[in-house]
C-alpha cells in the first residue's frame, strides 16, 4: 500500500506540526479531548473512521451488518465503484470532471460483449447494424475462440481510451468547458451504444471472462465446523477475487503516476493554476487530454468488473446513479471539484464511505421512498464536515 | 469536539431513529424492485408487501432503482441475511438470470414477479403472455382501422412506443404489435404504412421527446399503440395542442391502445380517448408469486423452479362494460384511485 499512502497532500504536513504541538502541550481532560477531536477531524483517514464508527454502531442494532457474508459482500461491491473512481480522481485534480464515464461504461460493455458473446438468438438480434458481419447466430466477432476474452478486454479498454481522447480533445483543442464537452460524451456515447445493441442486452459471455468479476475467486474461506461433507456454497466467504487484484494493481499504478512521476506534478499544478502551470512550461493540453484517456480507461476496467459480476453486456450499464456514486466518493474521499486537490487513498475512503452508508440504510429498512434522500442527507453532512476540515487546515496553516 | 461528538450523536440517533422491527418470528422474505414510477408497479407493490405482511410474514425491501447491478448487490445482501426466501422484480430479462442463478446457487428459492428472466428453467417464474395480450388489444384497433381505411381508402399510419429491449416483455408487446400489422396487410394490401417505431426505455422523459419528434415528422399518425398505459398522459401532452387527441366519434380521433390495464386506461376507455388496452391480471400475478415462493419454503424446496402463466386479456371499448371488474385498474378507478 505504500504507494497508495505515500501521497501528495499539502495537509500532511501541517498534521505532522499539529501532532507535534499536541505533544508539548497537556491540559484537562476536556482540553485532551478537543485536542484529540481537532486531530481526528484534521486526519487524512477521518472519512475512514466516521465510515467506521457508523457502520459499528448500526451494526449494534442491525446484527445483519456483522455477518462475515455481508462483509465480503460490500468488498466485492466496493472494487469496481473504486476502479472508475480512480479515473474521476485523476479529472477532479485537474479541476475537470468527467461525465462521460458513464456512457463509457455502457459501451465498453457492449463493445467487449460483440466481441466475445456466444451464440447470439437472432429473433433478438437480426436487427442490430451489425448482424450478419461481427455479430451472427454462432456469437461476437470472435467467438468460441480462446483469444475472444483478451482480445475484447482489450477493446474495451480501447474504447475506454477512445472516449477519453475525444473528450480530452473537445477540451484542449476547442475550448469547451469540462462539464459540457464529457456531457456531450456521455449523451453521444451512451446512445451510440444503446444504438449498437438497438436496446438490448447481450448474453452468453464466455466463463473466462465471467471469471474476471466476483466468481474468479482466488483466496476463500469458510468459518464453522465440518460437518457436512460438502461446504454450501453460501457459507464460502470470497474474501479476494479476481476483482480485488484488478482494481488494487489499478490503485498502485495511479498512486505511483500521482505521487511518484513528474506527470503527478503536473496535473497538480494544472487543477492549482493552469495559467501559471502553462507559463511554467507545463504541457497542458498533453496532460489534459491523457488525464481524461486514462479517466476513460478506469471506466472501462469498471465496465470489465460490472459486465463479468452481471454476465451481460449492457447498454444501459453506468447510468446516472452510478455517475453520482462515483463523483460523491471523490468528493467525499476529498478531491476538489475546483482541482489541485485529490489522492487515491482518499477517493477509496470516499467509495468505503458510499458502500458501507448504502449497506447500513438497506439493513436499517428504511421506505424505499425516503432512503436516496436520507443517503444525500448523509452526504451533505460529510461533505460539511469535509468544509470544516479543510478551513480548519487553513486555518492552522495561517497560523 | 463538540462538532465531532455531535456528529458521532446524529449518527446514533438517526440509526436509532430507523431501527427496524426486531426479527419477528416466522419467514423473512426479500423483496427486491426496480421502480414505483407506472400504476402497475405501484399497485403489484403494494398486493405483494401487504399481503406477505398480513400473513405475519417480515419484508425486507430493497429499491435497486433500475440498476440491476444494484439489485445484484441487494440480493446479494439478503442472502448474507439468511432469509427464507426472495422475490424480485428485476430490470430486464438478462440481469434476472443472474440473480436467478446467484441465490439458487445460495440455496435460496426465489420468484420473479413479472418481468421473465431469458432463461426460464429456473426460478419461480410468473409472467403473462405479452404477445398475446398484446395481440389482442391491437387486433381490437385494427378491427376500427379497417373500416375506416374501408370508407375513405386512406393507409393508416401506424405508430408504436416501444419499451426497452432489455426487457423481454417489451420484446413481446412489439413483436405482438408487429404481429397484427403484417396480418392485416396480408389481408388487406396496403392498409397500414410502415410503423414508426419511438424508443422509450420505459422512460417518460425519454418518450416525450421522441413522440414529439415523430409527430412532427408524421402529423398523418392515426393509429398510436403504447407498450405500457403509464405513457398515455405523455401520449396526451404531445397531441391535444395538435388537436389530435379526441374521443371517440370525433373526426379527430386517433385509434389508441396500450398494455397493463392500469387506472388511467381504465378512465380513458371510459371517456372514449383509448380504444382498447392489453390487460395483466396484476392481483393474479401477485398472488402466484406469493403461493409460489411460499409453498417452496414449506416444502423446505431450495431451488424451486416454475413458470405461472397470467393468461391476460384485452379490456377494449365493446366489452368494458362486462370485464371491467376483471381489470385491476378499473377496481382501482372505481375505488378512486385517481381522486388524489
Amino acid at each position: 500500500m505504500s504507494a497508495i499512502q505515500t501521497e501528495h497532500e499539502p495537509q500532511t504536513l501541517n498534521l505532522k506540526r499539529i501532532k507535534a504541538t499536541d505533544l508539548a502541550t497537556s491540559g484537562s481532560l476536556s482540553d485532551r479531548l478537543v485536542r484529540w477531536g481537532k486531530k481526528l477531524l484534521l486526519s487524512d483517514y477521518f472519512i475512514l473512521i466516521v465510515s467506521i464508527i457508523a457502520y459499528v454502531i448500526a451494526a449494534q442494532f442491525f446484527d445483519r451488518l456483522a455477518r462475515p457474508l455481508n462483509m465480503t459482500n460490500q468488498l466485492s461491491n466496493m472494487w469496481p465503484l473504486f476502479a472508475v473512481a480512480i479515473g474521476q480522481t485523476f479529472v477532479l485534480i485537474i479541476a475537470g470532471i468527467d461525465l462521460a464515464q458513464g456512457a463509457t461504461i455502457a459501451l465498453a460493455s457492449v463493445v467487449g460483449a460483440m466481441i466475445m458473446a456466444e451464440n447470439l438468438n437472432p429473433d433478438m438480434f437480426d436487427k442490430l447494424p451489425f448482424w450478419g458481419s461481427i455479430l451472427t447466430e454462432n456469437g461476437g466477432l470472435l467467438a468460441g475462440s480462446p483469444i475472444a476474452t483478451p482480445v475484447a478486454v482489450i477493446g474495451m479498454l480501447v474504447s475506454g481510451l477512445l472516449v477519453g481522447l475525444i473528450v480530452g480533445t473537445l477540451i484542449t483543442r476547442f475550448n469547451i468547458t469540462p462539464f459540457i464537452a464529457s456531457l456531450v460524451g456521455f449523451i453521444f456515447f451512451s446512445y451510440f451504444a444503446l444504438w449498437l445493441t438497438q436496446s438490448r442486452n447481450i448474453s452468453g459471455l464466455p466463463e473466462s471472462f465471467v471469471n474476471l468479476g466476483d466468481s474468479g475467486e482466488l483466496i476463500s474461506v469458510y468459518f464453522g465446523p465440518k460437518l457436512d461433507p460438502e461446504i454450501r456454497r453460501r457459507d464460502i466467504l470470497a474474501v479476494v477475487t479476481a476483482s480485488t487484484v484488478i482494481t488494487l494493481g489499478l490503485a498502485f499504478f495511479a498512486g505511483y503516476l500521482l505521487n511518484r512521476t513528474i506527470f503527478g506534478k503536473h496535473m497538480i499544478a494544472i487543477g492549482t493554476n493552469p495559467r501559471a502551470a502553462e507559463i511554467s512550461g507545463v504541457p497542458t493540453r498533453r496532460v489534459i487530454t491523457l488525464v481524461y484517456m486514462f479517466s476513460g480507461l478506469c471506466a472501462a476496467v469498471g465496465a470489465i468488473l460490472y459486465t463479468a459480476r452481471l454476465e451481460i453486456g449492457q447498454p444501459t450499464l453506468g447510468g446516472l446513479n452510478l455517475l453520482l456514486d462515483i463523483i460523491g466518493s471523490c468528493v467525499i474521499g476529498g478531491s476538489s471539484l475546483f482541482g489541485g486537490k485529490g489522492s487515491i487513498k482518499g477517493t477509496f475512503f470516499g467509495v468505503v464511505f458510499f458502500v458501507l452508508l448504502g449497506n447500513i440504510l438497506d439493513a436499517a429498512q428504511m421506505s424505499p421512498f425516503v432512503i436516496d434522500a436520507v443517503k444525500g442527507l448523509f452526504i451533505l453532512i460529510a461533505a460539511l464536515l469535509d468544509y470544516t476540515r479543510t478551513r480548519l487546515v487553513r486555518v492552522e496553516q495561517s497560523t | 469536539m463538540r462538532k465531532l461528538i455531535g456528529i458521532v450523536l446524529a449518527l446514533t440517533l438517526a440509526f436509532t431513529s430507523v431501527a427496524i422491527s426486531t426479527a419477528q418470528e416466522g419467514l423473512t422474505i426479500c423483496f427486491g424492485f426496480q421502480d414505483l414510477e407506472t400504476e402497475f408497479w405501484v399497485a403489484g407493490h403494494r398486493a405483494i408487501t401487504q399481503t406477505l405482511r398480513d400473513q405475519g410474514v417480515e419484508v425486507l425491501e430493497f429499491n435497486a432503482n433500475e440498476d440491476p447491478n444494484r439489485q445484484l448487490e441487494q440480493v446479494r445482501d439478503c442472502i448474507a441475511e439468511g432469509v427464507d426466501g426472495i422475490i424480485i422484480i428485476p430490470q430486464d430479462g438478462d440481469s434476472a438470470v443472474t440473480i436467478v442463478n446467484e441465490a439458487q446457487d445460495a440455496d435460496t428459492p426465489i420468484a420473479v414477479f413479472n418481468r421473465p428472466p431469458n432463461d426460464r428453467e429456473r426460478g419461480i417464474i410468473v409472467v403473462a403472455d405479452n404477445e398475446i395480450i398484446t395481440e389482442q388489444a391491437v387486433e381490437f384497433m385494427a378491427q376500427k382501422a379497417l373500416r375506416q381505411y374501408e370508407i375513405t381508402q386512406e393507409p393508416i399510419t401506424p405508430l408504436i412506443l416501444v419499451g426497452a429491449l432489455q426487457d423481454t416483455n417489451a420484446i413481446g408487446r412489439r413483436d405482438g404489435f408487429f404481429n397484427v400489422i403484417a396480418r392485416y396487410n396480408e389481408r388487406y394490401p396496403g392498409m397500414f404504412k410502415e410503423p414508426i417505431e419511438v424508443a422509450t426505455e420505459w422512460d417518460a422523459a425519454t418518450a416525450l421527446a421522441n413522440l414529439e419528434a415523430a409527430i412532427t415528422a408524421n402529423p398523418d399518425v392515426d393509429f398510436i399503440f403504447t407498450s405500457s398505459d403509464f405513457l398515455f398522459p405523455t401520449i396526451r401532452s404531445v397531441l391535444e395542442p395538435r388537436g389530435m387527441w379526441a374521443p371517440t366519434g370525433d373526426p379527430n380521433h386517433v385509434i389508441m391502445g396500450g398494455l397493463d390495464g392500469d387506472a388511467t386506461a381504465c378512465m380513458l376507455i371510459d371517456q372514449g380517448y383509448v380504444d382498447a388496452t392489453g390487460v395483466q391480471d396484476l392481483f393474479l400475478e401477485a398472488e402466484l408469486t406469493l403461493s409460489g415462493i411460499l409453498d417452496a419454503i414449506e416444502a423446505g424446496d431450495y431451488q424451486p423452479n416454475a413458470v405461472l402463466p397470467d393468461p391476460g386479456f384485452a379490456l377494449t371499448a365493446a366489452n368494458i362494460q362486462y370485464q371491467r371488474s376483471d381489470m385491476w385498474g378499473c377496481v382501482l378507478y372505481d375505488e378512486g384511485f385517481l381522486d388524489n
